[in-house]
């Protein structure tokens, strides 16, 4: 899942020990050729802004950074992370604030560039979401990220061409997102192209087996090129994954409706009725499913 | 030193190899972890394309080591090579999702543009190659247009009803489900004709179709526009005209909202989303965008299609009405209800059995699709 800049919210004690010293001494390295002065300080805050916000401890972190920005206003790395920090809190608009406050500091600093871009489509505004993302592509070529948001547009648009173009310079900049595969195998699948489309979904289900909406569009694939069981056994392993999954059951529910009719017009009842009882099995409320059994079951 | 490092290190004989001023090379082969930890003392004293040698030996002999990968990343970083140390950090990470250092260099390397790192091309699988054959043949023909506008080539038209369900009967016993299916088909036809959409239906002939199906239909043929015709019917004969409906959060009248949750009173599969606390889900954000841009883009096909009733065709405009149908919005693209008319009313009822006037009506959904 795309998570820029999140870490997870709690974590094992294992790693910590060992990191603890590579961390302090990395980071020192890293923030005190600027800094000199105030390298000891800055350092150690940001350092623990980092790994209380790792651990989920949002509020320690947020006061480390807070105390960080004061000691170096200029420092993107804490505005960056405050900006994430406020995002998680839910106070967008103060999120809204520190990306745009690295933005001045620095333009081509992307990874704001990016939030804002988020926090607009957030809040529904495509156009302002898009120039940002579109900013990004401008001073970086290779911003997978960038490209994934502007395919992803594209594909909301239902303009495939666009998303297609978008979303594989997502893919291309970086294979390792599962979201990407599945956007742009969507985009594909869209237009026809269904071995793209194919390629693109199983990819996106390398990364993540458990993609069940991957999983239920190549069950689609199969379906409408006649592969019916195959399709079907797609469907049922995004059951195994998620017993719940609404798509899953009303995909099956009308496979096997459809599978009954066609038993029934071939003279086959016993199979047709075999048929619809698959259906109540998946979903027991299905009227059509319900009433065929009632007449042809007898 | 730490306890864990320290086991390893004894488990490993390095303590003892070194008190006796022994490589343990010598003694036995080096392992990853010999690697890893020369690379190490490496990179404290300076010399990174020395760790870079040992590291990238320390992780050909352990693929699994999120170690030796956040050295490798610390040496690239080192040798100035951004896009090779982020790469690197990502496989730290990948592999142990609690390696705070890896992760944090990646968010400070990745704030500003790094170089593109180079792939090593792979030998294509059968099912690469096809994909390549089919893009060679199908790409260049899609038309690329730059803009945002919400674009229709894909149309699933649901006939209302069907079966043992006849929806509405009129006073002379013309049934809802009849003028459906007819307005369905005629629309199909037109627009498969026009060659620029592509149609299905959700039904072709006299049979019930669940409610979930139908929108399952459009996922099935990936819909750019869910259109369910419908004819209106109400105990006050009296009533008449046509009006539009489609999905949204908060219903537009106390009447929409009661259609609305009759409508949702259906088994409801989906688990609500649970919101993680802590935690900015992006694709979640990215869900509700696209359903609200649907939802959004719903509310302009239905207004437009009211206005070309209004002057299309001779039935009072009773306006665009929106409410959150469950079955509108498990639709993953724009999608409206049409009542074209009401069945009870007696002399609407004479129109909607006239050819001619289903042709009008379906002259006006065509000019709403524009």
């Amino acid at each position: 899942m795309r998570n820029r800049g999140q870490a997870k919210g709690d974590r094992g004690q294992g790693s910590v020990v060992r990191g603890t010293c590579v961390i302090i001494f990395a980071v020192l390295i890293f923030f005190c050729s600027g800094y000199a002065a105030l390298a000891v300080d800055i350092n150690d805050l940001i350092f623990q802004g980092a790994d209380f916000h790792y651990k989920g401890k949002l509020d320690e972190a947020i006061v480390k950074f807070q105390a960080a920005v004061r000691i170096d206003p200029g420092n993107e790395y804490a505005h960056n992370q405050l900006g994430i920090l406020y995002a998680k809190k839910e106070r967008f608009g103060d999120a809204f604030q520190e990306f745009s406050r690295v933005v001045q500091i620095d333009r081509r600093n992307t990874f704001a560039l990016l939030w804002l871009g988020i926090l607009h489509l957030r809040q529904n505004d495509l156009n302002n979401a898009f120039e940002k993302f579109q900013e990004i592509v401008k001073i970086d070529p290779n911003n997978a990220d960038a490209y994934y948001y502007l395919g992803a547009i594209y594909n909301f648009r239902h303009n495939q061409a666009k998303a297609i173009e978008y979303l594989k310079k997502a893919r291309d900049a970086d294979s390792g997102e599962a979201d990407t595969h599945y956007r742009l195998g969507k985009a594909f699948h869209n237009v026809d192209m269904i071995y793209n489309a194919l390629l693109e979904y199983d990819r996106a289900l390398r990364l993540r087996p458990s993609y069940t909406v991957a999983i239920n569009e190549t069950g689609w694939i199969y379906y409408n090129h006649g592969s019916y069981e195959e399709a079907i056994g797609e469907w049922k392993k995004t059951l195994k994954i998620n017993p719940r999954d609404g798509d899953a059951i009303f995909n099956l529910a009308k496979a096997y409706n459809d599978l009954a009719w066609k038993a029934l017009s071939a003279g086959n009842r016993k199979e047709a009725v075999r048929y619809w009882k698959k259906t109540l099995g998946v979903n027991p409320s299905n009227k059509a499913a319900k009433y065929n059994l009632k007449k042809y079951g007898k | 030193m730490d306890r864990r490092l320290f086991l390893n290190l004894l488990g490993k004989g390095v303590l003892a190899s070194s008190a006796l001023g022994i490589f343990p090379s010598l003694v036995w082969g080096k392992t990853s972890f010999d690697y890893a930890l020369e690379g190490q003392n490496l990179i404290q004293s300076g010399n990174y394309d020395g760790a870079l040698k040992v590291l990238k030996e320390a992780v050909r002999l352990d693929p699994q080591s999120d170690w030796a990968f956040g050295l490798l990343g610390r040496a690239y970083r080192g040798l100035g090579q951004k896009a090779e140390a982020v790469d690197a950090f990502r496989q730290a990470v990948r592999l142990n999702p609690e390696d705070v250092y890896s992760r944090m260099m990646i968010e400070i390397m990745t704030q500003k543009p790094i170089p593109k790192l180079k792939k090593v091309k792979k030998p294509l699988t059968p099912l690469e190659k096809k994909a390549l054959e089919e893009e060679n043949q199908m790409l260049s023909r899609l038309g690329s247009d730059e803009g945002l506008e919400y674009q229709v080539k894909r149309v699933v038209i649901d006939a209302g009803h069907g079966g043992f369900d006849s929806g509405a009967v009129g006073l002379n016993g013309l049934k809802e489900k009849d003028v459906n299916l007819d307005l369905a088909k005629k629309l199909h036809q037109r627009l498969q004709s026009g060659g620029e959409v592509k149609a299905f239906l959700t039904r072709t002939e006299d049979y019930y179709v669940p409610l979930s199906d139908r929108t399952v239909i459009a996922n099935q043929y990936q819909a750019d526009l869910f259109i369910s015709i419908h004819i209106n019917a109400n105990k006050n004969r009296e009533a008449h005209g046509s009006e539009t409906y489609f999905c949204a959060e908060k219903a537009s009248s106390k009447e929409a909202a009661r259609v609305a949750e009759l409508e949702n009173a259906v088994l409801k599969y989906d688990k609500p989303f649970k919101k993680r606390p802590g935690y900015i889900d992006i694709e979640e954000i990215l869900f509700q965008f696209e359903r609200k841009l649907y939802w959004s883009e719903s509310g302009k096909f239905a207004g437009g299609f009211q206005d070309r009733f209004k002057h299309g065709l001779p039935l009072k405009s009773r306006g665009v009405h929106s409410a959150n149908f469950y079955v509108l919005r498990t639709a993953k693209m724009p999608s409206i209800l049409l009542e074209t008319g009401f069945i009870s009313n007696s002399n609407e009822e004479s129109m909607l059995k006239q050819p001619a006037f289903r042709e009008k009506i379906v002259d006006a959904i065509m000019r709403g699709l524009v």
